[in-house]
């Protein structure tokens, strides 16, 4: 896995607008459309995708799609 | 003086009973004279809440709602009260429902209560009178982003408790659900874990009252098991600390 590929699929899950386009860069706090369920979305996804476990508590402390990828990495074993 | 409040010669089973509100009601009902068979899956909680009971004769089963239940049923005696609090809850948006995550809640949080009461029925454990108090969710009502799973088995609780009452009514039997908004539990602390202890405290201000407390919960139970209660059934108690009051 490469952080594209978890782009690619956090992208399909958000169902983004076309205009709006994640890269390692964004801050999900910072994105037009951040809401709870996409808190929800993430955790589901990362655990079904993924099978690593992560919590609200872990999303507060980071903020863009590298943190999150990293920390993935970081729990997969 | 008659207390209609009082437990006193009732046996009482509490499920749940590890952890949590099934804890605190298995101890608020001793407190109030009865005699309790308490079960849950986590043999040493179970064990250090059996010793916190009040009075004599209490016993402590382990069991797995979800797995074998015939050797609880077969130590359970003529019951006058029930209060299921076996639970668990999980935050699973739509698009990531599987049939296992549905066989995972719906067994603990409906199919396992249900074949426990159903048992107990077709075994005449269950005495005349006697009250049956289901522990479901202020979410059966008003469900959650991400709760369609844990909100849909405690609906179809709801909907168990009544048919119980209907069914059962000629025997003087009841049954009632109490469904209670946020309380302090080991439940909130994996609610904090998944949606994070910001939000849940940004959540705890819709609550004119705050959150709920385990006792407050267990005092209701008490109160349905009693005979003070004996004119209700088939009801759906909400306790919300206000939340669903108006804003």
């Amino acid at each position: 896995m490469d952080i594209n590929d978890l782009i690619e699929k956090l992208s399909t899950e958000f169902e983004m607008n076309v205009q709006e386009k994640l890269t390692p860069a964004t801050s999900f706090r910072g994105m037009k459309e951040w809401s709870s369920m996409h808190a929800l979305i993430i955790i589901a996804l990362v655990d079904a995708e993924y099978e690593v476990t992560i919590t609200g508590n872990d999303l507060v402390q980071m903020n863009t799609v590298q943190d999150l990828y990293d920390l993935i990495m970081s729990r997969k074993k | 003086m008659h207390n209609p409040f009082s437990l006193e010669g009732k046996k009482i089973l509490v499920t749940g009973a590890s952890s949590g509100i099934g804890a605190q009601t298995a101890i608020c009902v001793s407190q109030m004279g009865a005699t309790l068979i308490i079960t849950g899956r986590n043999e040493e909680n179970l064990k250090k809440i059996l010793k916190q009971l009040h009075g004599e004769g209490h016993q402590a089963i382990v069991a797995d709602l979800c797995d074998d239940i015939e050797p609880l049923i077969n130590s359970c005696q003529l019951l006058d009260g029930i209060v299921n609090c076996a639970g668990i809850t999980k935050h699973l948006p739509i698009k990531f429902i599987d049939r296992k995550a549905i066989d995972q809640i719906f067994d603990i949080n409906y199919t396992g209560p249900v074949i426990l009461i159903n048992r107990l029925f077709k075994l005449k454990k269950i005495n005349p009178g006697a009250s049956i108090v289901l522990l479901s969710s202020l979410a059966s009502m008003f469900p959650f982003k991400g709760g369609t799973l844990y909100s849909g088995a405690k609906a179809a609780i709801d909907i168990f408790s009544k048919t119980i009452a209907i069914e059962f009514s000629s025997q003087k039997i009841r049954a009632n659900t109490v469904n209670a908004g946020m309380v302090k539990t080991p439940l909130l602390n994996s609610a904090e874990e998944t949606i994070s202890k910001e939000a849940m405290q940004t959540h705890e201000k819709a609550y004119p009252l705050g959150f709920g407390e385990t006792t407050d919960i267990a005092n209701m139970c008490v109160f349905l098991l009693s005979d003070a209660s004996r004119w209700i059934t088939g009801t759906n108690i909400v306790m919300d600390g206000g939340l669903t009051a108006g804003t």
